[in-house]
């Protein structure tokens, strides 16, 4: 076959794969008959209300030097990894405040971070040298604060966006890249198990941004990417996506499982986050704040113990929207409190307990806030 | 097979046998390397329609799984039961839980100057927080810049200083470890350079984004995220006009 008559035939695939598109698409319209708010509004489901100091921000993590871009917390929710353009993991006990680790990195441009499982290593990724790094917390750093890195994960061709290690396995861990792929790597060995995506693989067409691991069933994980979509993909078969969710109009900067396992959210550069079932794929919820004013990016999201609220961190001063999800409102703005944030929110984590939101910003600091009201018996 | 001739003017050269004039023999010129078929370019577009072909299957399983699934109000009602099954911290009106009262977990301070009975040892919390331990010579439970002295935190900063012979990163004088490091001017730079670049200054103490001695080329130019723009890491001005800075 001539290269010219590939050519048509690449433009003949490429119709029909826009004309399926587009029919899966309507089709996928159709089984829309309410969304979450309409239902729970149906029911009669009143509006969660927070008086003004219910949430508060009990502590204040002071340390870094320049913007926090990432953070997580332990399983047992007592300490947390953060990660800073100063070039700095800090690693913090949470309750007290106190610093234990401060880890200097070899390459200062970092995006992510992550603890494992036993909370004895962390790994961190970034920039210019496309690697994923692992550091172990019971290593001496000298009086510099340099670690030396226990392991290095490179492969990827592009940055390193996000890492998380599988739950319940310290042994692997996922990074999705700037080189439109994600990555299962063996921690011990420090090789690639898995790609998903690429470019002659069916998976994301451009940067991925966001991981996030499923807790009930580690071998699925969801994936954010600025090709508007969020994926669903299987640990065991990296071939293919195993679904694919559209909506978004814009970048999908972060993705977390709903608490259930069985839903995940997303927030993205077009100022909404959504809500999908991942066994249908259908759209359940759209949160889109009011107003004439411009959208702005939603940098990321956490959802609560129960999944009745949404955390959303927004790319301006300091929002960071509390959503009722089931009536699709928001109750509460974390920037208009006591203490808030005084830039941007660049990342949200909440504990595994589900008592306290961590929140990272550009102005340096981290922030932890949990529920300081009055429960009432019912 | 392709040829190995070449024409001089119409003339093929190497003719064996035959003995030309130099003077009558026109200059050479180089031919156009002849039309090779480019296998690299067929190979990649026949890998694309491939794909683009796979992805048609897979477009047409799935269409095929929608028919039978079932309507979003019934995915609404799973996601309303588990919701309202599930206790959560966060909310104001709960169910008594039985368990601790997680929150109060995080209203235990550490013992400050006088109060040291105040940490917390209600039978709420979950006795994550005890009094911390005030070292003997390094300060190791001290919030923010603070140290201990005796049993308790004072604003002064005991921890040993050692010098910072080389302001490479900017730490501001807080307790790592024990080692309280000031520098003698707040290096605010981001990121270090490597390679070939030495120590940055701070022209402009106020920015953070200090500028920096690298030369290093457009061609170590690396992808900013989302701004799909190439831009060389050590390109900061005083004001951060590199984009990398500004949405970094």
């Amino acid at each position: 076959m001539s290269v010219s008559e590939l050519k048509e035939r690449h433009a003949a695939a490429t119709e029909t794969v826009n004309n399926l598109r587009d029919r899966l698409i309507q089709r996928r319209l159709q089984l829309l008959d309410t969304d979450v708010a309409k239902y729970t509004a149906a029911q009669g489901r009143s509006p969660v209300k927070f008086g003004a100091t219910d949430l508060v921000c009990c502590r204040t993590l002071q340390g870094h030097t320049g913007k926090v871009h990432s953070l997580d917390w332990t399983l047992e929710s007592n300490r947390i990894v953060s990660a800073s353009q100063d070039g700095r993991l800090i690693v913090w006990n949470a309750l007290t405040s106190q610093k234990t680790h401060a880890i200097k990195l070899p390459c200062a441009w970092v995006m992510t971070c992550a603890f494992s499982p036993n909370g004895q290593t962390v790994a961190c990724g970034g920039l210019l040298d496309s690697v994923c790094s692992i550091f172990s917390l019971s290593s001496t750093a000298d009086k510099d604060g340099t670690v030396p890195v226990s392991r290095m994960l490179s492969g990827h061709k592009g940055y390193v966006s996000c890492c998380r290690y599988v739950p319940n396995d310290d042994a692997h861990l996922i990074t999705s890249s700037g080189d439109q792929t994600c990555v299962l790597w063996d921690v011990t060995t420090g090789l690639k198990i898995s790609v998903f995506g690429g470019e002659f693989q069916s998976g994301h067409t451009a940067d991925v941004l966001s991981v996030s691991i499923s807790e009930s069933n580690p071998t699925r994980f969801i994936t954010g990417s600025c090709d508007t979509t969020a994926r669903l993909w299987d640990t065991r078969d990296a071939s293919r996506a195993v679904g694919t969710f559209h909506g978004h109009k814009g970048d999908v900067n972060t993705v977390k499982f709903f608490p259930d396992g069985h839903r995940f959210g997303t927030g993205s550069e077009d100022g909404t986050c959504r809500l999908y079932d991942i066994r249908t794929g259908h759209q359940l919820q759209v949160y889109q704040p009011q107003g004439d004013g411009e959208s702005l990016p939603v940098t990321s999201i956490a959802f609560s113990a129960s999944g009745r609220l949404l955390f959303a961190g927004y790319a301006n001063n300091n929002t960071c929207y509390v959503w009722d999800t089931f009536l699709g409102e928001v109750v509460l703005d974390l920037g208009e409190l006591q203490d808030s944030h005084k830039n941007r929110i660049s990342c949200l984590g909440m504990s595994a307990d589900g008592s306290a939101l961590c929140t990272g910003s550009w102005d340096s600091n981290l922030k932890i806030w949990a529920f300081g009201g009055h429960r009432r018996v019912i | 097979m392709a040829s190995t001739s070449c024409s001089v003017g119409g003339e093929v050269a190497g003719e064996t046998g035959l003995a030309l004039a130099k003077s009558s023999l026109p200059p050479p010129r180089p031919k156009s390397p002849p039309p090779y078929p480019d296998l690299y370019g067929k190979r990649r577009e026949a890998a694309r329609v491939q794909m683009l072909e796979r992805e048609i299957g897979f477009l047409e399983g799935e269409i095929k799984f929608v028919e039978g699934l079932q309507p979003s109000s019934r995915c609404c009602k799973e996601l309303s039961d588990f919701v309202v099954a599930n206790s959560d911290p966060m909310i104001p009106a709960q169910r008594k839980s039985r368990r601790h009262c997680r929150f109060w977990k995080w209203l235990c301070f550490p013992c400050l100057s006088v109060a040291s009975f105040c940490c917390c040892c209600r039978p709420e919390c979950s006795c994550h927080l005890r009094k911390p331990k005030c070292c003997n010579s390094t300060c190791c439970s001290c919030v923010g810049s603070k140290c201990c002295n005796g049993s308790c935190c004072s604003n002064s900063c005991c921890c040993p200083k050692p010098s910072c012979p080389k302001c490479l990163s900017c730490p501001s004088c807080s307790c790592f470890l024990g080692c309280c490091c000031s520098c003698p001017d707040l290096c605010c730079c981001i990121p270090t350079c490597f390679r070939s670049c030495s120590r940055p200054s701070c022209l402009n103490k106020k920015s953070s984004c200090c500028s920096c001695n690298c030369k290093i080329k457009w061609s170590s130019c690396f992808k900013c995220p989302k701004l799909r723009l190439c831009c060389c890491f050590c390109n900061c001005k005083n004001t951060c006009s590199n984009p990398c800075c500004l949405a970094f």
